[in-house]
């Protein structure tokens, strides 16, 4: 029996430490530890309720404006606030720009090199990498001159033995299957991603003012001002310009990133075998379509036990069993208090007692769902899609069944899968590049909605707040990039008298509760194949499935706690 | 102090420079970054390619926002060496931070500056030049505010910025009058507004 610990977890946001006992090359136990205390929301209590998204938009440096948004829906929600049509689009293109943005990042630059071996590449043909990579897409970058470019940096850096930041890699590690010519695309697109994350960038920054820190945003609708006759507002150019950065963005969403989930799909299938853990899956409804919230774009949802035929509509954001089925545990994390909680009666008082197995050892607390262990993250959202027959979902997920189904190489043979088997540490990957070619073509829409409801003469963006003199409560969803996120605040003469954010990392990083249930990391770490303890590999591809983010569910417990990653061995 | 300024030899035609702010505003002093590039917004008139930044605590995705830039002066809380008391301003080229002299703080959000520098630069757009104006913090703990020495710093950290960029011939002039300043999360008064019906 080895006893392997990781700490922290490295390429995710924040700091994670995860625990596992491996006996005959499997995983049997784990433990997820988050090593930073969170009290956030301390910092939210007392200030005025139309402030609070400028302060949790601070919350975590890579999901900025998600936190706001969920913030201001929160505050809307406890006033019963309707915002007018162009602020729901706008905030709409905002949330799907940084959605594509942060997928991109999860991708190529935190989780592709735990199955892209660079230290292949020098070996890859180019000419036959380019024109494996043009039978499936007609992406522009994959010109054989471009991946002989790519080609030849790997190489001076390989020969160099200067890999700088790529020199943890575990290259060269048995699970590493890819042909050096997969490798090479792979990698190309790694380095292409860096310009289309600057057009998510900048489509966010014409729309919210400024980012990452959009200042737009008002409880109540956003400040832009439309004006199709002023050059200083929002207007007919300000549409072109959007327009054209989202031609931009789309193609390399669909036809590289989409097209590469399909290629390493194709490439590992053993593993929509492993990293199922917990099957209960949520996804709350995003991208409204009208002024009320009563349509949406991306349908909400419950599947319990793995069972699609199960699914359970979320309506919207006023589903009262959602409100009423929340509760946080904290029974082996690190605060006072036993048992769940609401959290709208939730408290953030540390009780430490350092990595207790047993009992208390983690920083983030255990969200139940009616009691039950709950899965979040772009897998939920196209589950609850594809079970409920939305047609964007079916339409990119049965595309990207039809892609895998056909990959014919000596590396790689085309497979046939089902939406079931999405239920997998591969899965999470292939639904994610999903989810983005669905939001891409959904942001093209609400571009469209946008447009018309401006030209058809609509130029209101905002309805002022009243705040009553009495005690309300409100609930704040978004499906944000790493799933179902919820703010509930409790407000008294305009100022927060109580402030917790669920984060979809909590869900995931959930510890044991009450009864010894543990979470889907944890779950799903069970069986994982371990070939060299020394080298766990195979871990961290089902951690990475998830997009980590551990910023928002706990925080800094010491500044300068410089902890240099470490394996251990027992 | 270390004062490790590049003198450039050869005037470059400039296309952007950013001048950027990292750390969270809610954690003390880690919020000097952001707060040094509002004052030198205020302060300063720049040439209208130089983009003021307050970037929080971006992690890797910091990447896009120093993309093709010629020039980056990021401000940022820094790990003190022996010696440095906080509110002890340190100045840093590139080189300094690949090696043990320059110790960015550590946020939440490592891997940050390294890594999105050594993506760009396989990528093939990375800055021309990056220097980083540091202070030593003396409270990174939860909470918003600033402490006495950092804030004095500050003040020298915003001449330091506005003078990296003239030494390379930047146009960047004092203002007559001081903009308004944004600091949010430093003002004193919580909650309560007027807006009420009660």
């Amino acid at each position: 029996m080895a006893r392997i610990s990781i700490d922290p977890v490295t390429r995710i946001e924040g700091h994670l430490r995860i625990d596992v006992e491996v006996d005959g090359g499997k995983v049997q136990k784990a433990w997820a530890s988050c090593t930073m205390w969170r009290g956030l929301e301390t910092i939210l209590r007392g200030r005025d309720a139309r402030e609070g998204w400028v302060f949790a938009q601070r919350f975590c440096g890579v999901c900025t404006t998600v936190h706001a948004i969920a913030s201001v829906r929160a505050v809307e929600d406890a006033l019963q606030l309707e915002i007018p049509a162009n602020a729901q689009y706008i905030r709409n293109l905002i949330l799907i720009a940084h959605a594509l943005h942060d997928h991109i990042i999860h991708f190529y630059q935190l989780s592709s090199l735990d199955w892209v071996d660079i230290a292949t590449i020098p070996k890859a043909d180019p000419a036959r990498a380019a024109s494996i990579a043009e039978g499936y897409s007609s992406w522009p970058g994959n010109s054989r001159r471009e991946l002989e470019a790519v080609r030849s940096k790997v190489k001076g850096m390989v020969d160099s033995g200067q890999l700088g930041i790529f020199s943890h890699g575990y290259w060269g590690h048995p699970a590493m299957r890819l042909r050096p010519e997969l490798n090479l695309i792979l990698f190309a697109h790694y380095l292409q991603a860096l310009e289309f994350q600057r057009k998510a960038c900048q489509i966010v920054g014409v729309l919210g003012g400024k980012t990452p820190h959009i200042q737009n945003l008002a409880v109540g609708g956003v400040m832009n001002a439309i004006n199709l006759n002023s050059l200083a507002t929002f207007n007919m150019d300000r549409l072109g310009m959007l327009q054209s950065l989202l031609q931009e963005l789309i193609p390399f969403v669909q036809q590289a990133y989409f097209v590469d989930a399909c290629l390493l799909s194709a490439s590992y299938p053993e593993w929509f075998r492993y990293g199922r853990g917990v099957a209960n899956y949520l996804a709350v409804p995003d991208l409204p379509t009208d002024a009320k919230a009563t349509q949406f774009d991306l349908p909400g949802g419950l599947i319990m036990k793995g069972d699609l035929s199960s699914v359970q509509p979320i309506q919207n954001w006023r589903d009262q069993a959602f409100r009423s089925s929340v509760a946080e545990d904290v029974t082996h994390a690190w605060y006072k208090g036993e048992g769940a909680q609401t959290p709208w009666k939730g408290e953030t008082d540390p009780d430490y007692t350092d990595f207790q197995a047993d009992k208390k050892y983690t920083w983030v607390k255990a969200p139940r769902y009616n009691g039950q262990p709950i899965q979040v993250g772009p897998l939920a959202n196209v589950l609850v899609g594809y079970a409920s027959g939305h047609p964007l979902t079916r339409k990119w997920t049965d595309t990207a069944f039809k892609i895998i189904s056909s990959v014919h190489d000596s590396g790689a043979h085309g497979f046939n899968l089902t939406p079931e088997e999405l239920q997998s540490t591969m899965g999470r990957y292939l639904a994610r590049a999903i989810r983005s070619a669905m939001l891409s073509d959904l942001a093209l829409q609400h571009w469209q909605l946008l447009t018309n409801n401006i030209l058809k003469g609509d130029d209101t963006t905002f309805n002022p707040p009243q705040f009553p003199s009495h005690e309300c409560e409100g609930v704040g969803m978004h499906e944000a990039p790493r799933g179902a996120l919820s703010h509930w605040v409790i407000i008294d003469k305009g100022a927060f008298t109580n402030y917790q954010a669920v984060v979809p990392t909590t869900w995931n990083a959930s510890p044991r509760d009450e009864k010894g249930i543990a979470g889907p990391y944890e779950t799903s770490l069970i069986s994982n194949p371990v070939v060299d303890p020394s080298k766990p590999l195979e871990v961290l591809r089902t951690v990475h499935s998830f997009d980590p983010c551990m910023a928002c569910a706990c925080h800094t417990l010491d500044a300068s706690g410089r902890v240099i990653a470490r394996v251990k061995v027992l | 102090m270390s004062t490790s300024f590049v003198n450039p030899t050869v005037e470059r035609p400039f296309h952007r420079i950013a001048v950027v702010g990292l750390g969270n505003v809610l954690l003390g002093d880690d919020g000097f970054g952001p707060l040094a590039v509002e004052m030198f917004r205020s302060l300063y008139e720049c040439d209208s390619k130089v983009e003021i930044l307050d970037l929080g605590t971006p992690g890797l995705d910091l990447a896009p926002y120093l993309y093709d830039a010629d020039l980056v002066v990021i401000a940022d809380a820094v790990h003190p060496r022996e010696e440095e008391t906080p509110g002890t301003l340190c100045v840093y080229c590139e080189d300094d931070l690949g090696s043990s002299r320059a110790q960015l703080r550590l946020t939440s959000h490592d891997p940050g500056v390294q890594e999105s520098l050594a993506q760009l630069r396989l990528a093939g757009h990375a800055p021309s030049e990056v220097i980083v104006v540091g202070v030593v913090p003396e409270s990174c703990g939860l909470g918003t505010g600033i402490s006495l020495s950092v804030l004095n710093t500050c003040f020298a950290a915003v001449d330091t910025n506005a003078r990296l960029l003239v030494e390379r011939s930047i146009d960047c002039r004092r203002r007559y009058a001081p903009l308004q300043r944004s600091l949010w999360w430093l003002s004193g008064e919580h909650g309560r507004r007027d807006g009420f019906d009660s």
